[in-house]
């Protein structure tokens, strides 16, 4: 018995370091993800966009989001890479979750996804704010637009509306452009304008307005038109990607499958953009797409391969860096035309946009300006949708030596002229004054 | 007052032209060499005024071996001229060995400073 329970404590000694394998530098695709639910039937009404997650390799483990045993962390280790939390009603979270562990969860790089629908706590419109996003303060409002609803809106309050007014960007939405629009019914959020990280993905169309459907408008609506984000995003410094969206009906198995066709439009489409989307979005917000990694900087002057410590005023030098893309099961050479270096000492005293060859090294060559100091290489790539990219490297540079100026300077030659000859004329004076008759 | 004022700069013409005639040829010799020296000179402003004083020193140089040059001419002419009652125990060989020293020194500091 005792020798039994020793031999499988030996055997997940070793097999721990596997268990505990996440996403890494390396391999940035996050593995495994809590699903926090505040209905355990919404495994199967969403069974769609699960199943889609597993079939791509995610480990999920689904739990209720008040399960009195949750635990982000153990013993300093994060046992997650990925957070969903589909739970829009609950008041407080189970275990050791609350708001300010989950805002650490983001802080560590992980990443979440945030839903809330037509009811949302506190909890939930506190963790979003901490992203970023303001949902609707009044609690009974819902995103409603006259113009833009779905024709299969049984209510017939215009709240399950069609929205196709989405970001354009390939890296988050995928290459194929999602033809149908996506059914949304939820709450609004708007995002505060001075805030550099958040943007919408999905945005209201221009006569949309966050009101209560069930009784009568008192004052005008605060929040409306394109201000009103049905779903946004926000990368953080550290490149965690959070998903907030105003909707958990956008991810359910009924929309997915539903055809839509927007009020006023002849166009019918069998089946929602909504599949399209939310797989794409995933991809991105689990960093299967857009997901940058750059080598170390490398410069030398022109004809060298040596990186020299120390570089001249007007040299020319040559740059380069590597850049590469995960594309979800390996590093694919980045190709892009926008990836620009500075050479920088208090304001960029050079910027070149780098050239690109298909294997991921962007390249480029300039003259060192002529101010001496202590420069840095600086590249700093920030694009929608991809990890920002901050590298930089110092490099002093130093004037001419009393030895490095040119010898006769072109400018003077009438002076030289004129010095040799003065000794010229001296030369044939002294003769002819000694040896005239 | 017009006609005489021109015909006293005539006169005055006449006589200093009359009068230079008889000079020395040696001393002509003196007078032609400062000519050269000072035009080169006035040559060198002329450039330095037209493309900006860049490289001074060597415009400084260059000048002042010209002037440099004639000064040591006209105290050579000084020296050497029989009609000076100052210098009358000077012998005019010294004062050429003079002005060939002085010359040596000055284009020694000229190159120097030419850079």
């Amino acid at each position: 018995m005792m020798n039994l329970s020793r031999s499988v404590a030996l055997i997940s000694l070793f097999l721990l370091p596997l268990l505990s394998f996440s996403f890494s530098v390396d391999n940035p695709t996050d593995r495994r993800v809590l699903v926090l639910l505040d209905d355990l039937s919404l495994k199967s009404s969403h069974s769609i966009f699960f199943n889609n997650l597993k079939s791509r390799g995610f480990d999920l483990d689904f739990k209720l989001a008040d399960d009195s045993k949750l635990a982000l962390q153990r013993y300093g280790q994060y046992l997650f890479d990925g957070l969903i939390i589909f739970a829009p009603s609950t008041e407080r979270l189970g275990g050791s979750l609350d708001s300010k562990s989950i805002a650490d969860f983001v802080d560590s790089g992980r990443d979440l996804i945030l839903s809330a629908d037509t009811s949302a706590s506190d909890l939930i419109r506190g963790i979003a704010t901490e992203c970023g996003v303001d949902f609707d303060e009044d609690s009974s409002a819902m995103v409603i637009d006259h113009t833009s609803f779905s024709v299969s809106d049984v209510d017939g309050d215009h709240t399950l509306i069609a929205a196709d007014d989405l970001v354009k960007s390939d890296v988050i939405l995928g290459k194929a452009k999602i033809e149908a629009p996506v059914l949304f019914r939820g709450v609004a959020h708007s995002l505060n304008p001075t805030n550099n990280l958040v943007f919408k993905v999905l945005s209201a169309s221009p006569s949309a307005y966050s009101a209560n459907p069930s009784s009568k408008l008192s004052s005008p609506p605060q929040l409306t038109g394109s201000a009103i984000s049905l779903v946004s995003v926000m990368q953080a410094r550290n490149n965690a990607r959070v998903v907030i969206s105003g909707s958990l009906q956008l991810f359910s198995d009924r929309l997915i499958r539903s055809g839509v066709q927007k009020a006023g439009s002849q166009n019918q489409y069998e089946k929602s953009g909504n599949e399209q989307f939310v797989t794409e979005l995933s991809k991105w917000v689990f960093h299967e797409r857009g997901h940058l990694k750059a080598g170390s900087l490398v410069h030398h002057r022109v004809g060298e391969t040596d990186e020299p410590a120390i570089y001249r005023i007007k040299d020319d030098l040559e740059f380069s860096v590597e850049i590469y893309e995960w594309s979800g099961k390996s590093w694919e050479p980045y190709v892009a035309n926008d990836v620009q270096v500075q050479f920088y000492m208090m304001s960029p005293y050079v910027l070149k946009t780098l050239s690109a060859d298909k294997k991921g090294l962007f390249h480029t060559s300039f003259k060192v300006p002529d101010v001496y100091g202590v420069f840095q290489f600086k590249v700093e790539y920030e694009k929608l949708g991809y990890t920002t990219l901050s590298l930089s490297k110092q490099i002093p540079v130093r004037p001419y030596r009393h030895n490095e100026y040119e010898r006769f300077i072109p400018t003077a030659y009438p002076y030289y002229g004129a010095c040799f000859t003065t000794m010229a004329g001296f030369f044939v004076f002294s003769f002819v004054y000694l040896y005239h008759k | 007052m017009v006609k005489s004022t021109t015909k006293d700069a005539r006169d005055l013409f006449h006589t200093l032209r009359s009068a230079y005639v008889a000079t020395p040829t040696n001393l002509k010799i003196i007078d032609l060499y400062v000519c050269f020296a000072v035009f080169t000179a006035l040559i060198q402003v002329a450039y330095m005024a037209l493309v900006g004083s860049f490289p001074f020193n060597s415009f400084l140089s260059g000048v002042l071996s010209c002037i440099g040059t004639a000064v040591l001419a006209v105290c050579l002419r000084i020296q050497v001229n029989k009609e000076n009652k100052e210098f009358k125990n000077l012998a005019p060989e010294r004062a050429f060995a003079d002005f060939v020293l002085c010359n040596l020194v000055l284009h020694l500091v000229i190159i120097n400073f030419l850079g």
